[in-house]
């Protein structure tokens, strides 16, 4: 069950990183567009907002594929001495503290948006982009790095319950360990 | 305030929580204890206005563009390229991986991808040539570094972008510094093998005519370097746009000399997006932190204490730096320069100090940041490339880099001709 | 009573001799040590400067002041205290201002739930060109750095095509023909030494005046007493509005002496860049296209009453109507 539920959301976030990754390959082409049209005299204009957006909406999408590839960094002195059940337990606090936080930020975001909603808000620039169209993107990645974090917190509960601590360590230990293992 | 910020981020970091996760942590703690206001209100605006940032894009870029160089086979004929020209030397290969370090940071603006560009490369060689790990890793882990003095920088475009200074001139600034400091890492190495030759591995010479030939492996880097800084200094691109016109380089240039596939390209997204959401994570808690710092006076107390101690220019530099020091060894850097720049730069520059010198002076100690524990992001990706050995081992391998940047510390303070002399001359 | 204060940029002068000392000193010794200052900058918070009055009406600070075009995005309506070529002295400025008032204090209430304070200037934005251009006519065809919607707008109705570089790019962009004119205030350009690559200075407000408006979270000014708010409405109109104003025409003047030499200037060495006389004849025509284009397309932005309102009072004290 747990090991079910891990390797779904590697899977599925697999598949957000890769459209992240076009979402910034498409950012490249408009930039080197935009580049390239200046030098013929005109321009298409607000490569630099785009570009804004673009990396809140990467950053919020990626930041769940970096969990589950345990890409985000941890300081493993302590940890690292510890072995089984303790360093089982380091990684459950860990995890527990980075749900929480994350879930704070999505339930904190939300007014960013709805603010946006409300005053019809729109970019002071002349592209007059309406906020809330790429801030619920942007939102919507955090909510689902709050999910992925609890959903991978509970699965990794259950590892350990299990006393699956090898199992535990490769869903939510840190990346060290893993290179080591292969 | 400082005691509670120290023993926090000490506290949890040691839990193994995750660093950008332990910023906004304390950043919670700031609020709860020490302010009266409900500054977690704040939270989704500033991540928001933090990450909604055309400068950032940079990190990916730089990013994508070292995969891409990885991944097409690129990297590994540059690193043996060099090695030719440069294995003689007692040291051997630890020159080949600090010369090939130079070569990237003048393609990418980032430590980190240049330091695991070069450790993917150069590890295999390791244990095959036998050499000291320790003194290998450390090599990497320093000559890394190099990515954000030589341009493109993006600690540099930072930097410009919170001081309101010219980063055309910023990069000109950072060009002989880190040379210089590319050739101490170098000076050093010889050193301490021709004293330990069991540290160095074997020295090998290779026929003039082999390294005449291995030049022509060094012509797509060249190309990439030409482009990227060509593009800015034409003032066709700026240097954000720069790093977009490095990936589109590192593209064709890799379709050209080596190879690109649908399945090569997908791997180096896959890692882009990884290391990207590593560092936002980390610059997004450090801004928020920031902003409760500043909210609870932090700010004013730093600046009463500094200017309350009533130091000769010189003397209040020294402060700077041993602060810079300290904090470095528990902050991650593009943390550490957000956080401090809007208080310390105002004041530097009072004190008669050239802003564009202070940038280069504040990039020395932020490379010698990203080398030291326990948070030290290139310690990490050198272990992270290792097969085997420890973390101390890399540690220990960069305590003679660490010198080498103190020098160039005692060098910039003496001499600010060194960082200042280009962008001068060139203006 | 404790206060805390976000200011605007802290290395400019409207914040270092009118804000910081208002702030941290005068206020408090008026109070007879009832009120108690916690002042910092949105710049060293490294708050997005589109946060600053979102936050202000959250209640994460009392009291916060910054440039009222950084607010737009989130009240298109506040364009209007700010238009740009319609105040060419400070005293025009600051009537145009002062008409404005209860449109901006009503933007304030409804949209950062925050109560208007203050405005203050900074100085007014003019026109830094590397090319020779002897009227606003020559601005068709060359490429701008503009800043703010409006001035955008302005700017491609009048046939200039704006471009949008960072502050401290600017220079370079200037000298390698990226751009071949810039907007900015007359005093940060000189301080930050555009006049090295520029040759022509266009005096005029094309850019407005960059209004700062200072407010008060709501929930905090209903939370005083009338007492206080009346010491703090008094002590903020007589003590800092004022005399930024007054500064302001003076500063002005100086800033334009050093660009260009004719003058005293009292801030370092003069320099001599061509100062570009605008004819009469120029300057209506200008006008023309901001009252035909660039004001109807803000009354539509804005939407609702605002056009009419906007006619009532800066409109009558500028003498110019949107829509005929
Ligand atoms: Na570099
Ligand atoms: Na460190």
């Amino acid at each position: 069950m747990a090991q079910i539920l891990l390797s779904g959301l590697r899977r599925m976030n697999r598949a957000i990183a890769i459209l992240v990754g076009v979402l910034l390959l498409a950012c490249v082409v408009f930039v080197l567009a935009d580049i390239v049209l200046r030098q013929m005299g005109s321009s298409l204009g607000g490569t630099d907002e785009i570009s804004g957006y673009v990396m809140a909406i990467a950053t919020s999408w990626g930041m769940a594929f970096t969990l589950i590839e345990l890409g985000h960094v941890r300081i493993d002195i302590l940890r690292g001495r510890a072995t089984g059940g303790a360093r089982a337990l380091f990684d459950l606090t860990a995890m527990l503290a980075l749900a929480v936080t994350v879930t704070l930020i999505a339930v904190r975001g939300w007014p960013v948006l709805s603010r946006s909603l409300a005053n019809s808000s729109r970019a002071n620039t002349p592209l007059e982009t309406p906020l809330a169209l790429v801030q619920a993107p942007w939102l919507a990645g955090w909510i689902w790095f709050a999910l992925v974090s609890w959903l991978t917190f509970v699965a990794a509960l259950m590892l350990i319950a299990r006393r699956d601590f090898s199992a535990s360590e490769a869903a939510i230990g840190t990346f060290g360990e893993l290179d080591a293992l292969k | 305030m400082i005691g509670y910020l120290t023993l926090g981020l000490l506290g949890l970091l040691s839990l193994s929580i995750p660093v950008g996760i332990v910023l906004f942590l304390l950043g919670f703690g700031i609020d709860a204890f020490f302010s009266p206001f409900p500054l977690t209100r704040g939270l989704g605006n500033l991540v928001w206005s933090t990450s909604n940032n055309a400068t950032l894009i940079a990190i990916p870029f730089f990013v994508l563009l070292g995969e891409i160089l990885v991944r097409s086979g690129l990297a590994t004929r540059t690193y043996a390229a060099l090695d030719r020209w440069v294995s003689w030397l007692p040291g051997g290969l630890v020159h080949a991986n600090i010369a090939t370090a130079t070569m990237f940071s003048a393609t990418s603006g980032s430590s980190v991808a240049t330091a695991a560009t070069v450790a993917t490369v150069a590890m295999p060689q390791a244990e095959k040539l036998g050499y000291d790990p320790k003194l290998f890793s450390g090599a990497i882990a320093a000559g890394g570094t190099l990515g954000i003095m030589i341009p493109p920088s993006i600690n540099l475009i930072v930097y410009g972008f919170l001081t309101q200074t010219s980063i055309p001139r910023l990069f000109l600034a950072g060009l002989l510094p880190g040379i210089a400091l590319a050739l101490g890492f170098v000076l050093v190495t010889a050193l301490i093998c021709a004293i330990r030759p069991s540290l160095g591995g074997q020295r090998r010479v290779f026929p003039l005519s082999e390294m005449i030939r291995a030049l022509a492996e060094l012509i797509p880097i060249i190309l990439l370097f030409t482009m990227i800084i060509g593009t800015i200094y034409k003032g066709w691109a700026t240097p954000t746009e720069a790093a977009a016109v490095g990936v589109a380089g590192a593209l064709v240039i890799a379709a050209i000399f080596g190879g690109v596939s649908i399945a090569m390209l997908g791997e180096a997204i896959l890692g882009t997006v990884k290391i990207t959401s590593m560092i936002m994570l980390v610059v997004i808690g450090a801004s928020f932190l920031n902003f409760t710092l500043a909210s609870a006076g932090i700010g004013r107390e730093l600046q009463s204490f500094l200017g309350g101690l009533g130091l000769s220019p010189l003397a209040f530099m020294m402060v700077i730096v041993v602060i810079y020091i300290v904090l470095g060894f528990f902050i991650e850097t593009l943390s550490l320069m957000v956080v401090t720049i809007p208080i310390i730069v105002p004041l530097v520059v009072e004190q008669g100090y050239d802003p564009i010198w202070f940038g280069i002076l504040m990039i020395v100690l932020i490379e010698m940041a990203l080398i030291t524990p326990p948070v030290g992001l290139n310690l990490y990706v050198v272990q992270g490339a290792r097969k085997s050995g420890t973390m101390s081992e890399v540690m220990l391998g960069t305590l003679p880099y660490i010198a080498a940047m103190l020098a160039m510390v005692v060098a910039l303070i003496a001499f600010p001709q060194i960082a200042l002399y280009l962008p001068d001359a060139l203006q | 009573e404790d206060l805390s204060v976000v200011g605007s940029w802290s290395g400019l002068p409207l914040h270092k001799q009118f804000e910081a000392p208002f702030w941290n000193e005068t206020l408090p010794a008026a109070s007879g040590g009832q009120i108690n200052v916690a002042l910092t900058t949105h710049n060293q918070m490294n708050l997005g400067v589109g946060d600053v009055f979102r936050l202000l009406g959250d209640g994460v600070y009392d009291v916060a002041m910054t440039v009222a075009d950084y607010a737009v995005a989130d009240a298109p309506e506040l364009e209007g205290l700010d238009v740009p070529l319609l105040a060419l002295t400070a005293d025009e400025a600051r009537a145009m201002v002062d008409a404005a008032r209860p449109m901006v204090e009503d933007i304030y209430n409804a949209r950062f739930n925050s109560h208007v304070l203050a405005i203050a200037p900074y100085p007014p934005q003019v026109v830094f060109c590397n090319a020779e251009i002897n009227g606003l006519d020559d601005l068709k065809g060359k490429k701008v750095r503009g800043s703010g919607r409006m001035t955008t707008l302005f700017l491609e109705a009048l046939g200039a095509e704006g471009v949008n570089v960072s502050f401290s790019e600017v220079p370079g962009a200037l000298q390698k023909g990226v751009v071949d004119c810039a907007i900015t205030g007359a005093g940060s350009g000189y301080s930050a030494g555009w006049w090295e690559v520029s040759t022509h200075l266009l005096p005029i407000p094309l850019g407005g005046w960059d209004s700062v408006v200072t407010a008060i979270n709501l929930d905090k000014w209903n939370s005083l007493g009338a007492d206080t708010q009346e010491l703090i409405a008094a002590q903020v109109a007589s003590e800092f509005e004022a005399p930024a104003w007054a500064d302001a025409q003076g500063a002005l003047e100086n800033d334009i002496a050093c660009l260009t030499g004719n003058g005293d200037c009292a801030s370092g060495d003069k320099r001599g860049m061509t100062l570009v006389e605008v004819s009469d004849a120029d300057f209506a025509k200008a006008r023309e296209v901001l009252v035909s284009k660039v004001l109807p397309d803000w009354a539509e932005r804005a939407g609702g009453d605002w056009a009419e309102r906007w006619n009532a009072s800066v409109g009558e004290t500028v003498g110019v109507k949107i829509g005929g």
